[in-house]
């Protein structure tokens, strides 16, 4: 699994010096470049001018990203049609996919993404383009490793959202294997877009679970399933609750073993931010899809330890050891409220933090408490060298109905 | 003619439920929604308190809904639906209060709903997935529970409709128990299998359906048959309002907000006959009560106008 940047709102595509130096500089490597329909057809008079206007327009992004070896995750296409698809949109939609390949010359590119909507199809669920052209469209990326990716829709009915193409699990995954099978091997799949199911109510875990590993890329973004926006990931909030399910998400993928590429779509927070503050942005940006990973990867962290002992035996070692107790049994806890030592809690003895200065060296120490940062340096000042894990119950796979509540 | 029906709260009180159930009538309504839920809230339920009204024996709950019924009867209004006090289950409950809602409200609920001479009683899912892991495993709790009540329901001649809700966080709203369509069509006819009777069906809330981006249409279609009663009211996308339809829009053009053409399609298509049952209790507090008369008669009236263009071939 990995980091993707949507270049979307953090570069100029005439003038990408800037921006490519921002992204490589917090440690993104791949990035996304979205390519919008409808922009190329304002600016061009025939299908014709396509790839001469593609070419001309997206050639010094794509050759600052070759010089800075950035590499090109996926291209992103994205457009809405407002009536039933014409069948010349449809030819417009083949040469902008050539002309879009044919402009990365030799650099590869993993995945193409396709964001398209047609409001007379997405309101019914289905896919706009019919099999026959996307086997179209797959031979146009043939020459190359890419897979084409579809992506959940919403409908627009009048300002309100509607679940559009796609967002129907059991019909994408479907339609997905039979074009699999017409191609002969796996050319087909489907990104995630998280917005999308955030602005309607949808819930992801069921839907990642459903479709397994179709899904090869997710579109981190937030907004405030009011309207539609990419905010970095929890920044839409209120009543100090963030307005995305990530749990839906986080349980989802894990329980997929996703392991392909985190987008992080954050194209209205950076364009809201000023450039000057734009290096106290990225590191943030580059953080949080980290986050996301280690998240997912959670059971990981306690796979790689031999054997562990906790910190902490509170609500976070309560949803340890309901969550993972059986699988990674630790030794004990410990815990710096004196009154609990000789104790055992969910079936761990409750030791003073002392006890961590006789651990084997191939014992690992996982924090169980928010207090991360002081309870390392305790353990640390303490002399203790064993490698030190942070735990999070924030996204469990279950949870208790209720926490427990001690005196102060 | 397909029938109208309204909710009763906001309408009939116990003081003379008669007078209510009389307004509903004037006001061009054939039937209505028994809101058996007012009298255990969920408010206070979610607080962890309950109060004492289901704790009557069986004959005491029919003597003090005896003027109900009667005043029902007297008005020509028959009780097409009812809804069970909600919610079935407390997360953070503790047993006895869970208990008490599985085996005391729920089939008191159900026996008051026979006593009505009423067939449909609407059930809430429990929300539950949070805390198991996944939906199917709060299904499967949902199931256990409505187990118990089958042999009752079977011996009543009941249909349970489970209905479309949702859950929330940060005050957004996502989908809750009885979403997926496809899912709720397999479950209800095993369940109806299993007893050899229509103990299960549906209950389409076209507000939760809207909150949660659901395509009227869709889902209104497959669900087909097992459709049997409906909770119709509109919002504004973001929160529960349970106002009257049309009522509100989000583009210049001002054009409705809501798909109600599609609810239409999907109800000629599965050619509905049942009752167009409004549960519209707040647009009546929210009203004067000096408009109460007029706002009753145009959700009627806009009841009639479904039912026309439902029946158009």
């Amino acid at each position: 699994m990995f980091s993707v940047c949507n270049l979307s709102g953090i570069i100029d595509v005439l003038r990408p010096a800037q921006g490519i130096a921002d992204v490589k500089n917090v440690g993104f490597n791949q990035v996304m470049i979205e390519i919008d329909f409808r922009h190329i057809q304002e600016e061009c008079q025939e299908v014709d001018d396509y790839g001469p206007y593609i070419k001309k327009y997206y050639t010094r992004l794509l050759d600052k990203c070759n010089s800075e070896c950035i590499g090109v995750y996926a291209i992103r296409l994205n457009y809405r049609f407002g009536a039933s698809l014409p069948s010349c949109s449809k030819i417009s939609l083949l040469e902008i996919v050539s002309a879009s390949l044919s402009a990365l010359g030799t650099m590869p590119c993993d995945f193409l993404i396709l964001d398209i909507q047609d409001t007379g199809y997405a309101k019914r669920g289905e896919s706009c383009l019919t099999q026959e052209e996307c086997i179209c469209i797959a031979n146009e990326v043939k020459e190359r490793n890419t897979l084409i990716l579809f992506e959940n829709q919403y409908h627009d009915f009048n300002g309100n959202f509607i679940r559009g193409s796609f967002s129907d699990a059991s019909y994408t995954r479907n339609f997905i294997d039979e074009l699999n099978r017409l191609a002969g091997f796996e050319r087909f799949g489907l990104c995630m877009n998280v917005g999308t199911f955030t602005l309607c109510g949808q819930n992801m875990q069921e839907y990642a679970s459903s479709l397994g590993e179709r899904i090869k890329s997710v579109i981190l973004r937030d907004c405030d399933g009011i309207r539609d926006a990419s905010l970095l990931p929890f920044t839409s909030s209120s009543g100090g609750q963030s307005h995305t399910d990530w749990l839906s998400l986080i349980r989802g993928l894990r329980e997929i073993a996703f392991n392909g590429g985190l987008i992080l779509d954050m194209k209205d927070t950076a364009a809201s931010f000023s450039t000057l503050l734009r290096p106290h942005l990225m590191p943030l940006a580059k953080e949080t899809a980290v986050y996301f990973r280690w998240q997912i990867e959670l059971e990981s962290i306690l796979q790689k330890n031999k054997h562990i002992v906790l910190f902490g035996a509170g609500n976070m070692c309560r949803n340890y050891m309901k969550c993972y107790g059986e699988k990674y049994k630790p030794l004990y806890t410990c815990d710096n409220k004196n009154e609990l030592w000789g104790t055992e809690f969910c079936g761990l003895e409750v030791k003073s933090p002392e006890a961590l200065k006789s651990l084997p060296q191939n014992c690992a120490i996982v924090i169980c408490n928010i207090y991360y940062r002081e309870i390392e340096a305790q353990i640390r000042n303490m002399g203790v060298s064993n490698s030190i894990e942070y735990f999070n119950d924030e996204y469990m796979p279950v949870f208790h109905f209720n926490r427990l509540t001690r005196g102060v | 003619m397909i029938e109208i029906g309204v909710q009763t709260k906001n309408i009939v009180d116990d003081i003379c439920p008669s007078n209510g159930f009389s307004l509903i009538k004037k006001s061009g309504f054939d039937c209505a929604d028994f809101s058996l839920n007012s009298y255990l809230s969920n408010i206070s339920l979610y607080s962890l308190q309950k109060n004492k009204f289901f704790d009557g024996t069986i004959s005491e709950l029919e003597q003090f809904f005896t003027p109900h019924r009667k005043g029902a009867q007297e008005a020509g209004i028959r009780i097409n639906q009812m809804h069970m006090p909600y919610p079935n289950f407390v997360p953070n409950g503790s047993e006895d209060l869970n208990d008490y809602l599985s085996k005391v409200v729920a089939p008191k609920s159900m026996q008051i709903c026979s006593f009505f001479g009423c067939s449909h009683i609407v059930v809430h899912g429990f929300k539950l997935a949070r805390f198991l892991g996944s939906e199917e495993a709060e299904w499967n709790r949902m199931e256990n529970f409505l187990s118990t009540l089958a042999p009752l329901a079977k011996e009543l001649n009941l249909t349970l409709c489970l209905e479309n809700i949702y859950s929330s966080i940060g005050n957004q709203i996502i989908e809750g128990p009885c979403c997926n369509v496809h899912k709720m069509i397999d479950r209800i006819d095993r369940f109806n299998d299993k007893y050899s009777a229509e103990l299960l069906g549906f209950c389409f809330d076209t507000g939760h359906a809207k909150l949660v981006g659901l395509n009227f249409e869709d889902f209104i279609t497959n669900l087909d048959f097992r459709l049997k009663v409906l909770h119709i009211h509109d919002n504004d996308g973001i929160g529960d309002l349970h106002q009257l339809p049309f009522t509100f829009t989000k583009n210049r053009e001002n054009a409705c907000s809501t798909d109600w053409s599609g609810f239409i399609k999907g109800m000629r298509n599965v050619a509905f006959d049942k009752v167009l049952s409004f549960e519209t209790a707040p647009v009546l507090s929210s009203f004067p009560g000096e408009l109460k008369n007029d706002v009753l008669s145009l959700i009627a009236k806009v009841g009639r106008y479904f039912s026309d263009k439902i029946s158009r071939e």
